[in-house]
């Protein structure tokens, strides 16, 4: 189903493309492309940083003693509690306060990773809560170390339950990366407003800048399934 | 660190106290407007004819797709291009209850696909007519997940109000950005503003958990 | 030297008011097959569950081997055991459950060899030949490399018992394991549950509703009621003639029935 819809957008993105090299929609495309490498770039930073503390503070929420769970359980209300812009420019604009001057993508990365992660945690909180009650009194029984029993056991399951839930955020994410333009990063977004800016011609630029988030979102979900396919595997198959 | 109380009062929280008003009525309109839009668009998508359904559905997956900004710059560019001015807060509290229409949507279906099949067959069976099921068999019991489902919608429609800073609304990020930029100080503003969501976002967290177990309580039994 | 395999000492298990085991006194002797019987909620698996140490109790004492389990010696003195004490007593025990909870993301073969690698320090090689032997035992050998969703209830059963004799246990704790099997594989488990008493290698406590079985393989049937132990003895006295009157009406239900 979803293969459908990637082959799709894929071909219809390459038509757009055809058509924009052989008409004045050519004038505005090279600009928006280089939005595009800018949107990718903050993305991918990003993403590692937000799946990297989606994983920590959701297994110090649901595993950690009392301190660490307390620090987990702040990070988590604080980050999704506040805005996405607020937390970028607070990054951009009180950091310097603190002594810490942040590039604009160093920025834009962190306020990205820290806000999504804060929700990634929940996801693998909950997770880490659906693996069944059984495994871990097998971990007793075998007379596992909880750190054994984490690793080996309970998360290798955890993550395939994972899977939907972090790459619905990663589209979101990428989707909030609209906001860079905010500390001064030219993305997709803010190439498209120069660009209508220039030539005044919104209907088409923005067609293209919805396409192209489109795109990057159906990438995502591909690659999710694919990686869900591959997690569970053994799962549920009968022979 | 160099935090001044003198600037915080004195300057800082008399502007951010007529902001607060902006943010507030952006994300109620928004609401509002996600509210019915939300339950236009589902009725679009459930609609037996697949010339409606179809295209119904494609549009709420492009709104879905595209990032919130995007659709207030569109909105912004397009609506003067095709002779309707608006005030940027009106053209973004447009785009906003659009966007969460679209989102608002999927929650109506799936609280209504909640309701088992029997119910409908009994209300079949019991000849009621299409208005009595919906007001007193359908809707009571696809309220509880319902509920709090747009509770969350009505915290995150506030939290993506500041996006309506880039439009230049005179709501809390862009009345602290401007602080910022007249006095050459940014840290009490912006920590202010971030105060004021997380705040403000607690305490929505806990009136929907009361709401949800209310609602629970009073329909369910 | 003569202590017994297993021994609780007052032992009391309680979910708030409600008490599931009360003052248990039990002791099961070294190579000793006893089986618990009882009506569901008469706290026959609870039994199992806390000398695992799945569930806390809320007073009296374990004792595995003759050392305390769930306390330990210090100066002298019985304090609450510490998480390494607890491991070290607990790895004489071994337990297999109702739901097999074989890991699913592991092969029939990793999961017989992820413990005694990681746990108890074996070399992979050296692992893997014992669970061979063993998996070969429990007669799976072919299906070391099959993943436990492409095996039958029975075949995934026999896997965890592998499992569990995979760390060397001195007891065998085995929790209803046929209570979730098809009927037409209960007999393949049964069969190795049998080789594994009559080997005398072992002290098993089963927890059943079988009641041929038990009455077959165990050396002791013990019936549990409302949290107490009314009545034990040899099996032919037990089932031939029940002296507690909520054993015999237990046995009638249970024979009528089955």
């Amino acid at each position: 189903m979803n293969r459908i819809a990637i082959v799709s957008a894929l071909i219809a993105f390459l038509v757009g493309l055809t058509a924009a090299t052989f008409s004045e929609l050519r004038i505005f495309l090279p600009a928006i492309l280089k939005g595009a490498v800018v949107t990718v770039q903050v993305s991918v930073l990003s993403i590692i940083l937000f799946l990297f503390l989606s994983l920590i503070a959701g297994i110090s929420r649901s595993r950690g003693n009392t301190a660490i769970r307390w620090i987990a359980t702040i990070y988590i209300e604080v980050f999704r509690g506040t805005s996405l812009l607020v937390i970028l420019f607070w990054m951009f604009f009180v950091m310097p306060e603190f002594g810490l001057t942040l590039s604009p993508l160093a920025a834009a990365v962190l306020a990205f990773g820290l806000n999504y992660g804060a929700y990634g945690a929940e996801v693998v909180r909950g997770a880490i809560g659906a693996v069944d009650k059984g495994q871990t009194e097998a971990t007793i029984a075998l007379n596992m170390s909880p750190y054994r029993r984490m690793t080996r056991i309970i998360l290798p399951q955890a993550i395939a339950i994972t899977i939907p839930g972090l790459s619905n955020l990663t589209i979101e994410l990428i989707k909030g990366t609209a906001l860079v333009s905010a500390v001064t990063l030219v993305d997709i977004t803010y190439a498209a407003v120069q660009q209508n800016q220039l030539h005044y011609r919104t209907v088409e630029i923005f067609l293209i800048t919805v396409m192209l988030y489109y795109c990057l979102a159906q990438f995502v979900r591909f690659g999710g399934e694919a990686l869900e396919e591959y997690f569970t595997r053994h799962l549920n198959k009968r022979v | 660190m160099d935090w001044r109380w003198d600037f915080t009062f004195d300057v800082v929280l008399p502007k951010m106290w007529e902001a607060a008003g902006v943010t507030v009525w952006a994300t109620l309109a928004s609401f509002a407007l996600a509210l019915v839009g939300g339950l236009i668009l589902m009725l679009l998508k459930t609609h037996r004819s697949k010339w409606v359904s179809r295209p119904a559905t494609e549009v709420i997956e492009v709104i879905r797709a595209t990032p919130l900004l995007v659709q207030i710059f569109f909105l912004f560019f397009l609506l003067p291009e095709i002779g309707i001015t608006l005030p940027p807060l009106t053209t973004g509290i447009l785009a906003i209850g659009l966007y969460n229409s679209a989102l608002c949507a999927e929650v109506y279906r799936a609280g209504f696909q909640a309701v088992p099949k029997g119910q409908w067959e009994a209300c079949i069976a019991l000849n009621m007519s299409t208005y009595r099921t919906f007001k007193d068999v359908i809707i009571p019991q696809s309220l509880p997940p319902i509920v709090p489902a747009l509770g969350n919608y009505l915290v995150a429609i506030f939290k993506e109000t500041p996006l309506l800073s880039f439009v230049a609304v005179a709501e809390i990020m862009q009345v602290s950005k401007l602080i910022g930029a007249e006095y050459y100080r940014f840290t009490e503003a912006i920590t202010i503003a971030g105060l004021f969501f997380l705040v403000m976002s607690l305490i929505a967290a806990f009136l929907i958990r009361i709401v949800e177990n209310y609602v629970k309580r009073s329909i369910l039994h | 030297m003569t202590h017994p395999m297993i021994q609780f000492d007052k032992v009391l298990k309680a979910y708030g008011a409600l008490k599931v085991l009360e003052d248990l006194d039990f002791s099961v002797d070294k190579g000793e097959v006893v089986s618990i019987i009882g009506p569901s909620g008469s706290g026959k698996t609870t039994v199992l569950r806390v000398l695992m140490t799945l569930e806390p109790i809320q007073g009296g004492t374990m004792y595995v081997d003759g050392e305390p389990l769930n306390r330990m010696n210090v100066d002298g003195q019985l304090v609450d055991a510490s998480k390494a004490h607890i491991s070290r007593i607990r790895s004489k025990l071994g337990m297999v459950f109702q739901n097999f909870n074989l890991f699913p993301h592991m092969t029939a073969l990793q999961n017989c060899i992820e413990s005694p690698i990681y746990t108890q320090g074996k070399s992979k090689a050296e692992a893997t030949d014992e669970a061979m032997r063993l998996l070969d035992m429990v007669g799976l050998a072919d299906k070391a490399g099959h993943y436990p969703s492409q095996l039958s209830g029975g075949q995934q059963q026999r896997v965890a018992i592998a499992r569990t004799l995979a760390m060397h246990p001195e007891v065998l704790l085995f929790d209803e394991p046929t209570s979730a099997l098809d009927p037409e594989m209960v007999g393949e488990v049964l069969q190795v549950i049998r080789d594994l008493a009559n080997s005398g290698n072992y002290t098993i406590l089963l927890v059943t509703h079988q009641m041929g079985f038990a009455r077959e393989v165990s050396d002791r049937v013990c019936f549990f009621d409302g949290g107490k132990m009314v009545e034990q003895g040899r099996p032919d006295d037990l089932f031939g003639n029940p002296q507690n009157q909520r054993l015999q009406q237990f046995l009638s239900k249970v024979l009528e029935a089955g």
